[in-house]
């Protein structure tokens, strides 16, 4: 039995993480929901927030802005996470072979991944530079003209998406090859003693194995990848046009460019909406997936 | 008794020091903060004149700085909370009247009249009357003053065998510098595409901001005064000033915008996508004939380690148009000369002081240091500090100029098309009213779709002044139109 001293004890002591985790996670999220459902206007004295019940939603969806940056941000998720995932699993696989040089590999792989975003778009808006890139220039001297990577509408989108894979492909591999890693060769050897094709081992052993860690490795990677900003914000600007504004920064434009809090805070909360329903999709896909595999 | 008298005398110097001391370090043991944009550009004076400061008034200075898309929340919430959690703030001037109105800003005037130290009048009439004053009051002290100015290159357009050429191609003269935004499409269409300086490296008419939150929309505006701000007609180029309707969608302003468009065509490779910053590089690394800039073209060619331009760039007020729109009489009049008004673009910072700031006198104290002509001539004329002339000696003393890095030529005719500018009877202010960010960024927005070819400049501009329609709605018709007119020194009814 915990006597009653014992329990006040334990209240206090809790009461800090309770406390923090009140100030940094509760408070915010009402804060921008009260924000969502209400406008929001600066009056000497105060913050002044009045209720104007779903008025803000009314507005986004009848705003092409809006449903623009959900197709961007879904494209790019869609095209960048699983070219990601299957370039990862790819290098995983070839990376845990026993090959010369594999840990120069292991670490060459990752380094994309530790550069900063802003510093990552800085560097391919200059590879992608129509006047003065490297790739123009290349692009050139084999008499082909040269391409708008980012100045065509058409283009630019995959040149973020390109931008992506370089970067993020790392995190995946990293997941993956520990998976692999963590395989017990037993479990291949016995496929292989029974006949299995070098196929079959990676659709029926391996693969299998893999899907947890993969699983984890693309929810991580698209919740991520929904709110990407800081490489779109440097590369293009969300430009040319609006064919790269993703809904972070649509957010971005309207909550701190045009100081309009309470429709910037709508956006963002659709956002973290279309990421709960996108993540609830994609376990449940997995799910069944499983499911069906196990019958 | 001689001895006597010296010790005397001796004494009576130090206690004379001692006095002057402790009069002069009138703000012993205060602490003033104040709140800018992140270091280098705007932020630099600070760091540069608050030791000297400190040391003469026995204050303190703290700096607090931010990124540009965080200045405005920040401040208005310290304001707005009563919280004064910064004494000074260093702001754009667009900004001023978000503030003045709702009363968060203590009122200068008093301080103005008594301060032997800052020589208001030596400040430009456009700067001390206009952009610092809100309902007749004035609330802040200029710190830059910020217009927009053409650009081109001397060795192109001056050069006798091109100008030959040119006469040859589009039977009139070369005009050095132009003096209409047509003569401009003309000229950047000839010296586009080609060589003309002889360096090996393909040359462009052109380089101008296009790409959104890139400062392209005050480019824009650049072209629209010559086309819509008709001299003597007072109303500004935003809104008419009796209804409040938005005037972004007239014949002016869409002829200004197809304008804007069509010289995208002889700019250089991916100016779609280049913001002011990379313009200035661009330029100074010699590859365009013209651009439009602040003054931080003229400072980055002349004296930039890295310009290849140094010495070649010429510098005028900007072009305008014959045609004009007369929104009095709803069509084009036409003019004997070119309506070259200049635009006030950005308008400059400020440097205001919150009214719940319990140090206000040291804060007045401090911008007048930073203000003074002395200490201001210093800031203009040295790098980074993102300070732009505002005061007439600034454009009368050519040494600093020629210290910093300009030939005295290039020092007289950057100042020169500077105040020209700003002098022009005819000079259009920025949009100064509450709300200003919300309506630029729906013509941001909007402007990057015409340039990408998404739409047309008049259904962009509809669009605009359909969301302009909105947002004066949302913050009141009269307030804004009380705003707007008090913004232009019109009567308020």
């Amino acid at each position: 039995m915990i006597g009653k001293a014992a329990r006040r004890q334990g209240r206090l002591f809790l009461s800090p993480t309770i406390l923090l985790l009140l100030a940094f996670t509760l408070f915010p999220f009402l804060f921008t929901l009260a924000l969502v459902f209400g406008e929001a206007r600066f009056v000497g004295g105060g913050l002044q927030i009045g209720f104007v019940g779903t008025r803000n939603w009314a507005r986004l969806f009848q705003d092409e802005r809006f449903w623009n940056a959900l197709m961007v941000t879904l494209r790019i998720v869609a095209v960048a996470v699983s070219l990601e995932y299957l370039l990862g699993l790819g290098l995983a696989l070839l990376v845990d072979r026993k090959v010369r040089g594999q840990n120069f590999f292991r670490v060459l792989f990752i380094v994309p991944m530790l550069l900063t975003p802003i510093a990552v778009g800085y560097m391919w808006r200059m590879i992608f530079d129509v006047g003065r890139g490297p790739i123009t220039g290349v692009l050139q001297r084999l008499g082909v003209s040269p391409v708008g990577w980012l100045t065509d509408t058409s283009v630019a989108i995959y040149s973020i998406v390109i931008t992506d894979i370089w970067q993020w492909t790392p995190f995946m591999f990293l997941i993956l090859y520990a998976a692999l890693q963590a395989i017990p060769p037993d479990y291949i050897e016995a496929a292989r003693v029974d006949g299995a094709s070098g196929w079959q081992v990676f659709r029926r052993v391996i693969l299998p194995l893999l899907a947890p860690a993969s699983i984890a490795a693309i929810l991580l990677r698209m919740v991520e990848c929904f709110k990407i900003v800081d490489t779109i914000y440097i590369m293009t600007g969300g430009g040319p046009g609006r064919s790269t504004e993703s809904m972070t920064l649509f957010a971005y434009a309207i909550g701190f460019r045009a100081f309009d809090l309470d429709y910037g805070a709508t956006i963002a909360f659709s956002l973290f909406l279309t990421l709960l329903v996108a993540a609830m999709v994609f376990v449940n896909m997995t799910r069944r997936l499983r499911d069906v595999r196990m019958e | 008794m001689r001895t006597g008298m010296i010790i005397g005398v001796v004494c009576l110097v130090l206690f004379g020091a001692a006095l002057g001391m402790a009069q002069a370090r009138k703000f012993e043991g205060v602490t003033i903060t104040v709140f800018t944009q992140t270091p280098p550009y705007i932020a630099k004076p600070v760091m540069m004149f608050a030791p000297d400061w400190e040391r003469l008034t026995g204050a303190k200075v703290r700096l607090i700085t931010a990124p540009w898309g965080e200045l405005y929340p920040k401040m208005y919430s310290s304001f707005a909370l009563g919280q004064a959690l910064f004494d000074i703030v260093i702001m754009p001037a667009a900004w001023l009247p978000d503030f003045a109105e709702a009363g968060f800003l203590v009122p200068l005037d008093d301080f103005i009249k008594k301060d032997p130290y800052i020589e208001w009048e030596d400040i430009l009439p456009v700067y001390r009357e206009r952009i610092v004053s809100w309902g007749g009051k004035i609330y802040a002290v200029p710190m830059d003053g910020d217009c927009h100015i053409f650009y081109y290159r001397k060795d192109a357009l001056e050069n006798p065998e091109y100008q030959a050429m040119f006469k040859a191609k589009y039977g009139y003269d070369l005009p050095v510098p132009p003096r209409t935004w047509k003569q401009v499409r003309d000229i950047a269409e000839f010296f586009h595409g080609w060589d003309w300086d002889g360096d090996g490296i393909i040359n462009y008419g052109v380089v101008e901001p296009r790409r959104y939150a890139g400062q392209a929309d005050w480019c824009f505006f650049s072209r629209t005064v010559g086309y819509v701000a008709l001299p003597g007609q007072p109303g500004g180029q935003f809104f008419d000033p009796v209804t409040m309707k938005p005037r972004i969608n007239s014949p002016g302003h869409i002829r200004a915008l197809e304008d804007y468009v069509e010289i995208m065509k002889f700019g250089v490779p991916g100016m779609i996508n280049m913001d002011s910053g990379e313009v200035r590089s661009v330029f100074a690394s010699g590859v365009a004939a013209m651009a439009i800039d602040w003054g931080d073209i003229g400072v980055i060619s002349e004296v930039g380690p890295e310009s290849k331009v140094k010495g070649k760039v010429g510098y005028a007020i900007l072009p305008g148009s014959y045609e004009v729109w007369d929104f009095a009489k709803g069509q084009w009049v036409t003019l004997p000369e070119p309506n070259q008004a200049g635009y006030l673009a950005f308008g400059g910072w400020v440097a205001a002081i919150d009214r719940n700031s319990r140090n206000i006198a040291a804060a007045y104290d401090f911008i007048s240091y930073l203000s003074r002509p002395d200490n201001s001539y210093i800031s203009v004329t040295t790098a980074e500090t993102g300070f732009n002339p505002y005061r007439a000696s600034h454009f009368e003393r050519l040494a600093g100029w020629i210290g910093f890095g300009f030939s005295a030529e290039a020092a007289e005719a950057y100042l020169k098309a500077i105040r020209e500018t700003i002098g022009h009877p005819n000079v259009q202010p920025d949009l100064r009213i509450p709300g200003a960010a919300k309506y630029f960024e729906a013509l941001d927005a909007q402007l990057a779709l015409v340039v990408a070819g998404q739409k047309t400049p008049k259904e962009a501009l509809d669009e605009v002044a359909r969301i302009w329609e909105q947002i004066t709605n949302e913050y009141g018709r009269d307030a804004q139109l009380r705003a707007y007119r008090l913004s232009l020194g019109l009567p308020v009814r």
